[in-house]
C-alpha cells in the first residue's frame, strides 16, 4: 500500500499519467497521419498505388505548372481578401460592443455567432436563398424595379461573400476579447495630450489590440484557404479553389502523391501567413507585461 | 486675481440621472497657484475635473482656461496636461516615448522633442530610464513618468487627479514634497483633486472643500482650516472633537453652551441661537493640556481625567474623560510632566478654537 502511493507521489509518474493519453492522440492521430503526407509527396503514383520512388516532380508540378500554381494563388487571393473584408467590418462592430454594449455585450457577442448554431450546409443553403437567381436580393431588386444581377449566384464573388459570413464570427470574437481587456481611459490621456480622435485611435487602440487583431486574421485566413465546401457549392463553375484539386487527387484522379505534395504545400503556405504575422506583433509593444525584462 | 485667473468656472452643474454630481460650482484659479480641491469620494471633485480636461461637459454653465471660453471645446484644444490617479501610462510605449507623446501630437521635430525629453528626465530626476517600458518601473516612478508627460509641453494649467492615492504612505511624503517643488519651479497652475486632506494642507496654496456637487468654502488652506465656514468643513478638516450641546445665550460671534453639564464658550459660525442645539468641533492640536491649573489661560477651562494615551512618534493622542462623561481626544507632545494614564488634568481652549453650528437634525 504504501508502495503504491509512494509510485503516485512521484512527480514523473505523475507527470506521465497527466499528459501521456494526451500525447499518445496526437501521435498517433496528428503527427503519424502528417508524416505520412509528407513521406508520400515525394513518392509517385501509377494507376491508383503509391510506389516509393523518391523525387521531387510533385512539386514540381505544384509549384510549377500553371494549371496547379494558379488555384494556388487564386486561393491565397480570396483568403487575403475575405480576411481584409472581415478585418474592416468586425473592428468597428467589435469596437462599439465593447465600448457601448455594457450589459449586453455578452448577449451581443454571441449574437454574432448564432449562425453557428446551425450547420454549415444549412448556412450555404441560407445564401443560395438570399443570393440565387430568384433570391432575396434580385427579388428586392426586381420588386424595386430594377434589374436582377446575373453574376451574383454561382460566381467567386458568391463564394467570398459566403466565406466572409462564415468566418466574420471569429474575427470578431477574437478583436472583442482583445478590445475587452483594453483600457479605454488611455483613449482619454491621449485626447487630453493633444490626440485627435483617430490620431488617438493609431496611436493607441490599435497597437494595443494588433495581437488581438492578428489572431482574428490568422483565424480566418487559414480556414478560408482550406474552405473546399463553401466554393464547391456557391462558386459554380468557375469556383473551384486549390483544395477542390487537392480533393480531386485523393478522389477520382487516384494521384495521392500529387495530392500530398499539395496538401505539404498548403501547410507551408499557412505557416508562413502565421509567421509573417507573429514577427509584427512585438510582445513588448503590444503592451504584454509578462515578456520579462 | 480677476484678471490674474488661469482658470475660471462659472455656474457649472452636471447631472448623471438623479445625481446631481456638480451642482453650480463657480471657482478662479490665479497663474502660477496651487489650488487643491478637497472632498470625499462621490463628492463630485473629480467630475469637476473632468469638465475642465474635456472629457466631460457640462449641462450648464461655462469654463474658461487663460481667458477663452473653452466650455465647448474638445480636450485635444485646450493645451492642458492631466495626470491621473492610476498613471495611465501607455504600455506599449517606452518611457521616454510616453513623455513626449504631448510635444508628437503637438506637431514638434524630433531634436525639439529629444531636447525636451532631457530637461523633463533630469527634473523629474528619471535621468538614464527613457528607454524603459512601463511596467518594469516601481509605483513612484510611473508616477514621476505620468507627472513629466503632463509637464513636459508646459502646459496653460495641469489637472492632477488623485495622483498620489495608489501610493504608499513613505512614497507619497515623498511625491508630495515632489509635486510641490514641480509647482514652484515651473511656475504652472495646478488644480489637484484629493480626498486626502493631508496632501491638501501639506502642497496648495488655496483649497476648496468640496460636498455633494457644491462648493462648502474656498479660500487660502489655513483659513479654511483654522475657520471653516461650514459644518461640513468643520467635520471633514483635521481631526476634530464634536461635542453636542445646547446654546444658553449669545449675541454676535459668541455663544454660550451647555455641554452636558458644563458651561463653554465658542465662536458662532451657523446660525445656532439661544435653545437651539448646537455642535461645537474643537481641534484636538487646539486644546492645552496641563497637570496644574496655572498652565492654562484660556477662556474655557475644564478639568477631567486621562484614560489613555495614544503614543504616536512625534506626538501623542491624550483621551481625556471629562466630569460629564464625556470624552475628547487631545494632541500633545509624546510626554507632558505630571500626566499619565489616570492623571487628574486641566484642559483650555481659546474661543475661536471652538465653532458652534446649528446640530444636523435642527437644521431647516
Amino acid at each position: 500500500m504504501k508502495g503504491r502511493r509512494a509510485l503516485l507521489l512521484d512527480p514523473r509518474v505523475r507527470f506521465a499519467t497527466l499528459v501521456g493519453p494526451g500525447a499518445l492522440f496526437i501521435v498517433l492521430f496528428l503527427l503519424i497521419p502528417l508524416l505520412s503526407i509528407v513521406v508520400f509527396s515525394f513518392w509517385r503514383t501509377e494507376s491508383y498505388e503509391l510506389i516509393s520512388d523518391w523525387n521531387v516532380n510533385n512539386y514540381e508540378a505544384v509549384l510549377g505548372e500553371w494549371i496547379y500554381l494558379k488555384f494556388l494563388l487564386k486561393s491565397l487571393a480570396m483568403a487575403a481578401a475575405v480576411s481584409a473584408i472581415c478585418l474592416v467590418y468586425a473592428w468597428p462592430c467589435a469596437y462599439l460592443i465593447a465600448k457601448h454594449g455594457g450589459r449586453y455585450k455578452l448577449v451581443l457577442v454571441l449574437l454574432t455567432a448564432a449562425p453557428f448554431l446551425t450547420g454549415i450546409l444549412l448556412r450555404i443553403t441560407a445564401m443560395q436563398q438570399i443570393l440565387g437567381p430568384i433570391g432575396l436580393v434580385n427579388m428586392a431588386l426586381m420588386e424595386l424595379g430594377a434589374q436582377p444581377i446575373q453574376v451574383l449566384m454561382y460566381t467567386n464573388i458568391a463564394s467570398a461573400v459566403g466565406l466572409i459570413y462564415l468566418w466574420i464570427p471569429f474575427m470578431l470574437l477574437a478583436i472583442y476579447l482583445s478590445l475587452f481587456n483594453f483600457n479605454f481611459e488611455l483613449l482619454e490621456v491621449a485626447k487630453v495630450n493633444g490626440a485627435r480622435p483617430w490620431r488617438a485611435f493609431f496611436e493607441v487602440t490599435w497597437p494595443l489590440n494588433w495581437m488581438g487583431t492578428a489572431i482574428g486574421i490568422v483565424l480566418v485566413f487559414i480556414p478560408t484557404f482550406a474552405a473546399s465546401v463553401t466554393p464547391r457549392f456557391l462558386g459554380g463553375p468557375d469556383g473551384s479553389m486549390f483544395v477542390n484539386r487537392l480533393e480531386h487527387q485523393f478522389g477520382s484522379a487516384g494521384t495521392w502523391a500529387l495530392g500530398s505534395a499539395m496538401g505539404v504545400v498548403m501547410c507551408v503556405a499557412s505557416l508562413a501567413v502565421i509567421f509573417v504575422l507573429w514577427r509584427t506583433v512585438r510582445l513588448r509593444r503590444a503592451g504584454f507585461t509578462g515578456a520579462g525584462a | 486675481m480677476s484678471d490674474q485667473a488661469i482658470l475660471r468656472i462659472e455656474a457649472v452643474e452636471k447631472r448623471f440621472g438623479a445625481v446631481r454630481a456638480v451642482d453650480g460650482v463657480s471657482l478662479e484659479v490665479g497663474r502660477r497657484e496651487f489650488f487643491a480641491l478637497l472632498g470625499p469620494s462621490g463628492s463630485g471633485k473629480t467630475t469637476l475635473l473632468r469638465i475642465v480636461s474635456g472629457l466631460e461637459a457640462p449641462d450648464r454653465g461655462r469654463v474658461e482656461i487663460g481667458g477663452t471660453d473653452v466650455t465647448r471645446l474638445p480636450p485635444y484644444l485646450r493645451r492642458i496636461g492631466m495626470v491621473f490617479q492610476d498613471f495611465l501610462l501607455f504600455p506599449h510605449r517606452t518611457v521616454a516615448e510616453n513623455i513626449t507623446f504631448p510635444l508628437k501630437m503637438q506637431g514638434r521635430n524630433a531634436a525639439e522633442r529629444e531636447e525636451q525629453l532631457d530637461w523633463i528626465l533630469g527634473f523629474v530626476r528619471m535621468e538614464g530610464l527613457g528607454d524603459r517600458f512601463p511596467h518594469q518601473l516601481s509605483g513612484g516612478q510611473k508616477q514621476r513618468v505620468a507627472l513629466a508627460r503632463g509637464l513636459v509641453s508646459r502646459p496653460e494649467l495641469l489637472l492632477l487627479d488623485e495622483p498620489l492615492a495608489n501610493l504608499d504612505r513613505e512614497l507619497r511624503k515623498e511625491m508630495e514634497i515632489e509635486v510641490r517643488r514641480y509647482q514652484e519651479e515651473l511656475g504652472i497652475p495646478f488644480v489637484y483633486v484629493t480626498h486626502n486632506q493631508e496632501e491638501a494642507l501639506t502642497m496648495s496654496d488655496r483649497m476648496a472643500v468640496m460636498h455633494q456637487g457644491v462648493l462648502e468654502q474656498i479660500g487660502p488652506k489655513l483659513e479654511v482650516y483654522n475657520a471653516p465656514a461650514t459644518r461640513f468643513v468643520a467635520s471633514f478638516v483635521g481631526a476634530p472633537n464634536k461635542l453636542s450641546g445646547r446654546v444658553i445665550e449669545g449675541e454676535g460671534e459668541r455663544l454660550r453652551i451647555d455641554w452636558g453639564g458644563i458651561t463653554l464658550i465658542g465662536r458662532s459660525v451657523g446660525d445656532a441661537r439661544q435653545g437651539d442645539r448646537a455642535e461645537i468641533y474643537l481641534k484636538s492640536e487646539r486644546i492645552a493640556l496641563s497637570a496644574s491649573a496655572d498652565g492654562i489661560h484660556h477662556e474655557n477651562r475644564i478639568e477631567g481625567t486621562v484614560r489613555d494615551i495614544i503614543f504616536k512618534g512625534q506626538f501623542a493622542d491624550y483621551i481625556v474623560r471629562a466630569d460629564n462623561e464625556a470624552e475628547l481626544v487631545v494632541s500633545g507632545p509624546p510626554s507632558i510632566a505630571g500626566v499619565d494614564r489616570g492623571s487628574r488634568v486641566n484642559l483650555g481652549w481659546a474661543v475661536e478654537a471652538a465653532d458652534v453650528f446649528l446640530a444636523a437634525d435642527d437644521e431647516p
